[in-house]
């Protein structure tokens, strides 16, 4: 109990001191209000100034409202469970009325829970297995020569650009050798296909951010008499570190987010939290339970989302230095 | 072109330790291998054993597996080419992949300058607002757009047409008060007739599909050419102005060529997504109404997994296959025109 107690008020005074650090902006909005104000009365600045700028701010606010209402909608529409939602008028429920029985429903009634544990297993085989080749390889290609070398660059930068469809192409040739070998139905099977997939693209990723640490660092441990391994472990891992994190999100993304490979592979009782919300969504042409639905997909989406919010800087910069931005 | 990609894109590891460098050989060679093992046996297998599939008379599993399966030669090719469905396919493929990627492109541009512009204020939060999409699952996506566009006479976006008709009827109604002698309606023509079952019609069902796929896609867009905008200078627009010219004139002469090659790039990569679309069709209604939707790549699963027709399927993935090589080909080659390869 005391343990727990301990763990909350850690990751409370972690928030309340990211929020200190980050959230500055309501702030610098006063502070940005009170000197326009004061502009306007000194006569520094014009209202015709003043409303362009206003009106700039309104019409992006509009875009961006409208661009998100999807988000919006499946938000409060998990919150209105038996409201008569999508049975009356109105797009959505009356807020007075929003309620968490969905999403009680779908952690105490629906397979959310099996099909949470199986998706853990594959994420987790799918992140051990990629990391445990991808930072070896990305090492070795961007620190050493051997023969091959630039024929595995140039295939990995083939299949960068573009991957994840071609996993349904060969979706097919695979379903019938897993089948002819009995391991169609296999979630470790699965991880290990993911991983696969994901090697190319998060190889070449780290390889590109190992090969932005300098020489130097490592030649100076070498005179300081460090061998190979000392290098890699005191030189290389600790300064890629971001990069690594990058890979961890990208192959959890990859494991975690993957629809028809595993619902084509799985039975019923090995389905992921995917499948599981593919099947949810589909349960009717007219009667789709739109609360339950909602509020699975939320639970579901929800890590991904903040995986992405708080590794955000990281990705940004991990997409910089895959090459993928112009 | 590519070598000298290539060398450029391994300048910088040409750099090597002053380790002895033949054991260097086996040692990188070895670091290398198990992933290079591991993609090469869940993917470049796979696509050969495709391959040879789609050179057999196989029809369900079982005959592949049975050894059942002879080898036909090209007939599966010629089936394919003398096959309706496939046309149809391909055709509302690369229609699905030229207006999806029209539209990412005008609402990324006009998104990325909004975005930039200096009369917006808080930009910064609502880039990180506008690149959401990126963040969530593609599942989750294409299962809640599945959603809004559901045919139920109360689906969300059937009840947003339905204030639209009571916005046009409630301003005639107006109108018809103000112009008291004559008796006016509203015009049937501006009225939608609701409720639309939006997936069961072969276009409603396709704009559906667009709608999604640029909401799927837009964030990578933005990112980009926002990233391209912020690298030019803002002297040049000053410059311009200066010049005198018109915002017009300025978008044509400083905007674009600025985004230009950045615009390219990303167009070819998510065009190559776009190509291999199949979420979108799938969850939506199955590549329906009576096949006419079916992308490529859901004409080649549906053969394979409820037609049992694996040989020909096989064909169809091969000939899938092969289109995305050339997009991943382009993309090299264009990328590294377009970005000279960052950090390398």
């Amino acid at each position: 109990m005391n343990a727990i107690i301990a763990i909350l008020s850690s990751v409370i005074s972690i928030v309340a001191s990211w929020t200190r650090k980050k959230a500055t902006w309501p702030l610098r909005v006063i502070h940005t209000v009170r000197l326009t104000v004061q502009q306007v009365r000194a006569g520094n600045r014009s209202v015709l100034d003043l409303a362009k700028t206003a009106l700039g701010t309104g019409s992006a606010l509009a875009v961006l409202a409208v661009l998100m209402f999807p988000l919006y909608w499946i938000f409060a529409a998990s919150l209105s469970a038996g409201t008569g939602l999508m049975s009356t008028d109105g797009l959505f429920a009356d807020p007075t009325t929003y309620n968490l029985d969905a999403y009680r429903w779908v952690l105490f009634e629906s397979p959310f829970v099996d099909a949470l544990r199986n998706s853990l297993v594959v994420v987790f085989v799918t992140v051990s297995v990629s990391m445990s080749v991808v930072i070896p390889g990305a090492y070795a290609l961007s620190r050493h020569e051997f023969r091959g070398r630039k024929k595995i660059l140039y295939g990995y930068v083939l299949f960068t650009q573009v991957g994840a469809g071609l996993s349904i192409a060969t979706l097919i040739a695979l379903y019938v050798l897993f089948n002819s070998v009995g391991l169609s139905n296999n979630l470790l099977v699965l991880g290990l296909f993911y991983a696969a997939g994901a090697v190319p693209f998060n190889t070449w990723l780290l390889k590109t951010f190992m090969d932005n640490i300098p020489v130097s660092y490592e030649e100076a441990a070498v005179i300081d008499g460090a061998g190979r391994w000392q290098v890699i472990r005191e030189v290389i891992l600790p300064l890629s570190k971001p990069g690594i994190a990058v890979v961890l999100v990208f192959t959890f993304l990859a494991g975690w987010n993957e629809f028809i490979v595993a619902r084509t592979l799985l039975r019923p009782e090995n389905y992921t939290l995917s499948v599981e919300l593919y099947a949810l969504a589909t349960a009717g042409q007219y009667d789709t339970p739109w609360t339950q639905f909602s509020a699975f997909a939320m639970l579901f989406a929800m890590p991904v989302a903040l995986i992405y919010f708080f590794a955000q800087s990281y990705v940004e910069s991990g997409l910089s230095f895959g090459g993928m931005e112009g | 072109m590519s070598t000298s990609f290539l060398e450029r894109v391994s300048a910088v590891s040409q750099r090597r330790l002053p380790i002895d460098a033949r054991n260097d050989n086996l040692f990188g060679l070895l670091l290398a291998a198990p992933g290079v093992a591991l993609f090469l046996s869940f993917m470049l297998f796979p696509i050969a054993f495709l391959v040879y599939l789609s050179l057999t008379d196989a029809t369900h599993a079982g005959t592949v597996i049975g050894g059942d399966a002879t080898i036909v030669g090209l007939e599966n090719y010629i089936e394919l080419v003398t096959d309706a469905q496939f046309w149809t396919s391909l055709t509302v493929t690369w229609l699905f992949l030229a207006a999806s990627l029209a539209i990412k492109i005008v609402l990324g541009l006009g998104l990325a300058m909004l975005l930039t512009h200096a009369r917006v204020i808080g930009k910064r939060y609502m880039r990180a607002v506008v690149i959401i999409p990126m963040g969530l699952p593609a599942i989750f996506i294409v299962t809640v757009w599945r959603g809004l566009f559901s045919g139920a006479r109360f689906g969300p976006f059937n009840e947003i047409l339905a204030s639209y008709n009571d916005i046009i009827t409630g301003v005639v109604g107006l109108f018809d008060q103000a112009v008291f002698f004559a008796a006016v309606s509203a015009p049937e023509l501006l009225l939608v007739d609701l409720p639309i079952s939006w997936l069961s019609g072969r276009w409603s069902a396709f704009l559906a599909y667009v709608m999604t796929e640029v909401w799927l896609a837009y964030p990578f867009m933005v990112i980009i050419i926002v990233s391209a905008l912020q690298d030019v200078p803002m002297e040049l627009h000053d410059a311009a102005k200066v010049d005198g010219a018109g915002y017009l004139y300025r978008f044509v002469h400083v905007t674009l060529p600025a985004v230009k090659r950045p615009v390219m790039f990303a167009s070819i990569l998510t065009a190559a997504t776009s190509f291999q679309q199949f979420l979108i069709p799938w969850i939506f209604n199955g590549g329906g109404p009576s096949r006419q939707n079916e992308l490529l790549i859901v004409y080649g699963y549906r053969e394979a997994i409820e037609l049992n027709q694996y040989a020909f399927a096989s064909a169809i993935m091969v000939t899938a296959i092969a289109f995305i090589g050339l997009f991943m080909w382009l993309a090299v080659r264009k990328g590294d025109l377009a970005a000279g390869v960052n950090g390398a």
